[in-house]
């Protein structure tokens, strides 16, 4: 009877929250009120997905969804993103019959990685993808082991564990764990890898196991790559699925050696979201031709990448979230790429759109001196942080006189209305970006 | 003028860009005019204290700072040996419970007995604390900005760097509003990140130990860098702001 009061409670409010416009997770969090357990009554599917780590959680979400829709099965996934407790509660329980049934073939989560294991006391994935985990967003965070030990606890042992090979900390949650019930994804060697590690900081540097120093045979990105530790014999594991040739300028990527895929969006990091999903689905029995004719070209729907014209200029705007260095310097070595002449605007004026913090240390983390190319005429910094970020320029080698100061992004957005007919491109979190497209054109 | 600063485990206790502390204190120096050296020690080395005049190590995961005190504990001699010379020390973060009696680990009791350098004790907590930070000291007279991100309390210190935390966590979730450790030349704090970049008055106030060390003469003010001060108000208006939404109580409220 609670159940069945929690589910009409829970549909009630999304239909209202609908009209309203209103948010994802309160529908939820009132239905547990009404039911404490209800996540463990009802009757999920005999499929239910996970999907974790530090980036790549909506976009291999995403993918994952239209793959398994175009395979012919009914998906039940969180759209919105609303990864915690309430808005999984929201989710399954606004998609159960009266009778407490879930609607659907397949169950596909998006989860935080903190939270994750209050949602799965109630019940457990039978495939939990493990993107990766580094610094993002560690004044909540805390930091990436702290993640790990949080995720750990999430783990049951029956799931099948889908993990990133190329990642050491996220290789950790496969010790102690049933080897048949954990399946890997990873890069070989290709064209993006290189011998010496690109960044600030190198998280890959100490074995996560023994703390020993560990080897890099190549890296792909950050602490990504292929690595192993000779002291405690911590080492990548040979993959079940892998992108066996990647040329990222012409975006053509080739999995298992047999498929090739053209990508939309030429980044290393949807190159990774792209194999995460073509794991966990044909792990949940899809075939390649299906899959790949739903990859092939795909454009995200969360687009993180907007285009618009200022004055003369062609802008592109890369979402990058604040406090997560690798989003930064992905963006940052896409524009390294390009070869036309640019200005580039960084953009830090709110630190989070969710809580205050004055924290900017994650500005030392970010590999700015990938800007210091011919190419990248000038560096725009502004936002109320923009002396932190200016102090961080000092230390990088992008010439002084190429750099400008200023607080108010609508003075960048007037000088480059007026002024120059370049590329532009902005780099800038959630928090910030509407700040520069509301001044803006759409393109 | 010639100095060296030692910057123990670069490659891992340096978790929310610490680096940038040897970074910015190398700078100023060199901008009066200083040749500074800076080496670094990995766990594998033998750090060479002898020669060195400034000693920093910045936050580490807490796995990661345990690996950090197995590899120092052998070389705690060498390390107070150069405290009684004068060198200036740093440990910021999760580094400044290594100067401390011990570190109880919260999931299994384990004691780790540290450098012993104070006789303060830290005990982990099991949940973090990531906070902004407002504090004062007598050491200088303006405000220090900064952010704390630890899942410890320490108990025991008598002589704390911050005395009168604004906002914040304290030492001990439970004590006095006061943070931080200082002893002679020896300091300590558990603010994370690259602290000096955020505070110049605090870099400069390290300038002035490391000189008297030197027995070298301050001839003119110090040099300010551009637009770190800038970046310090508006850090410091943006906490005054916060405050005065959500006054906090005269102390470091509990949780």
């Amino acid at each position: 009877m609670r159940l069945f009061l929690a589910i009409v409670v829970c549909k009630l409010l999304r239909f209202i929250g609908g009209l309203i416009g209103k948010g994802s997770s309160l529908p939820g969090q009132f239905a547990l009120k009404v039911c404490p357990n209800a996540l463990g009554r009802v009757k999920l599917p005999g499929t239910i997905i996970a999907v974790t780590g530090s980036n790549g959680k909506t976009s291999t979400v995403e993918m994952t969804a239209a793959i398994l829709t175009a395979d012919g099965k009914r998906v039940v996934y969180n759209k919105e993103g609303s990864n915690q407790i309430e808005g999984v509660a929201t989710l399954i329980l606004s998609h159960c019959t009266l009778g407490g049934r879930l609607r659907g073939d397949v169950l596909l989560l998006e989860s935080d990685e903190r939270y994750a294991r209050h949602t799965f006391q109630w019940f457990h994935p039978t495939h939990f993808v493990i993107t990766n985990l580094y610094r993002d967003q560690l004044t909540r965070n805390g930091h990436p082991e702290w993640v790990y030990d949080a995720v750990k606890a999430a783990i049951h042992p029956e799931t099948t564990l889908v993990l990133n090979a190329d990642d050491p900390l996220v290789s950790c949650f496969a010790r102690n764990h049933d080897p048949d019930k954990v399946k890997w994804f990873g890069l070989d060697q290709c064209a993006v890898s290189t011998k010496e590690h690109r960044g600030v900081y190198h998280d890959g540097a100490r074995c996560p196991v023994c703390k020993g120093r560990m080897e890099y045979s190549c890296y792909h990105y950050a602490h990504i790559g292929h690595w192993s530790c000779p002291h405690c014999g911590h080492r990548r594991h040979d993959t079940d699925f892998s992108v066996t040739a990647l040329d990222l300028k012409e975006g053509k990527v080739t999995i298992n050696g047999e498929t090739d895929i053209s990508l939309a969006f030429k980044s290393i990091y949807n190159v990774y979201n792209i194999l995460a999903a073509w794991s966990v689905c044909a792990l949940a029995g899809v075939e390649p031709g299906v899959m790949a004719g739903v990859i092939n070209n795909y454009m995200l729907k969360n687009g993180r990448m907007i285009t618009f014209r200022l004055g003369n200029h062609r802008g592109t705007l890369l979402t990058s979230k604040h406090e997560n260095s690798v989003a930064y310097d992905t963006n940052l070595g896409y524009i390294a790429g390009t070869d036309k002449p640019c200005t580039v605007l960084v953009i830090v004026d709110a630190i989070s759109r969710k809580y205050f913090t004055g924290e900017t240390s994650w500005l030392w983390d970010i590999d700015f001196d990938r800007l210091n190319c011919e190419h990248v005429q000038k560096v725009m910094l502004y936002g109320k942080y923009c002396n932190d970020l200016a102090v961080r320029f000092k230390y990088t080698h992008v010439p002084a006189d190429k750099v400008e100061v200023g607080e108010r992004v609508a003075t960048a957005a007037e000088y480059l209305r007026e002024n120059g007919d370049e590329d532009v491109y902005v780099i800038t979190c959630f928090s910030d970006r509407d700040k520069l497209l509301s001044l803006a054109e759409k393109d | 003028m010639e100095l060296t600063m030692l910057h123990l485990y670069p490659d891992c206790m340096s978790l929310y860009g610490e680096y940038a502390n040897v970074a910015v204190l190398r700078r100023h120096l060199e901008a009066m005019g200083v040749s500074v050296a800076v080496e670094s020690a990995l766990f594998e080395d033998t750090p060479d204290f002898e020669h060195a005049d400034f000693i920093y190590m910045g936050a580490g995961a807490e796995r990661t700072q345990k690996a950090a005190l197995a590899a120092l504990l052998p070389h705690k001699e060498a390390l107070k040996a150069a405290i009684d010379r004068g060198a200036v020390l740093l440990f910021t973060g999760s580094a400044m419970e290594l100067i401390g009696a011990s570190i109880t680990q919260e999931d299994t009791g384990k004691v780790w007995p540290c450098l012993g350098l104070a006789d303060f004790t830290t005990e982990e907590t099991g949940y973090r604390a990531p906070e902004d930070v407002v504090a004062r000291t007598s050491l200088w007279g303006s405000f220090v900005v900064g952010f704390m991100n630890k899942c410890s309390d320490t108990y025991g210190v008598a002589t704390p760097l911050f005395e009168l935390v604004e906002r914040g966590p304290g030492n001990a979730g439970d004590g006095p509003p006061e943070e931080g450790y200082v002893s002679g030349n020896v300091f300590a704090t558990h603010l994370t990140g690259p602290i000096l970049v955020k505070n110049p008055d605090f870099t400069d106030f390290l300038i002035r130990r490391i000189f008297e060390l030197k027995g070298w003469e301050l001839r003119s003010a110090l040099p300010a860098l551009p637009y770190e001060r800038e970046a310090y108000a508006v850090t410091l208006k943006e906490l005054a702001d916060q405050d005065a939404d959500d006054p906090p109580g005269p102390y470091r409220a509990d949780r």
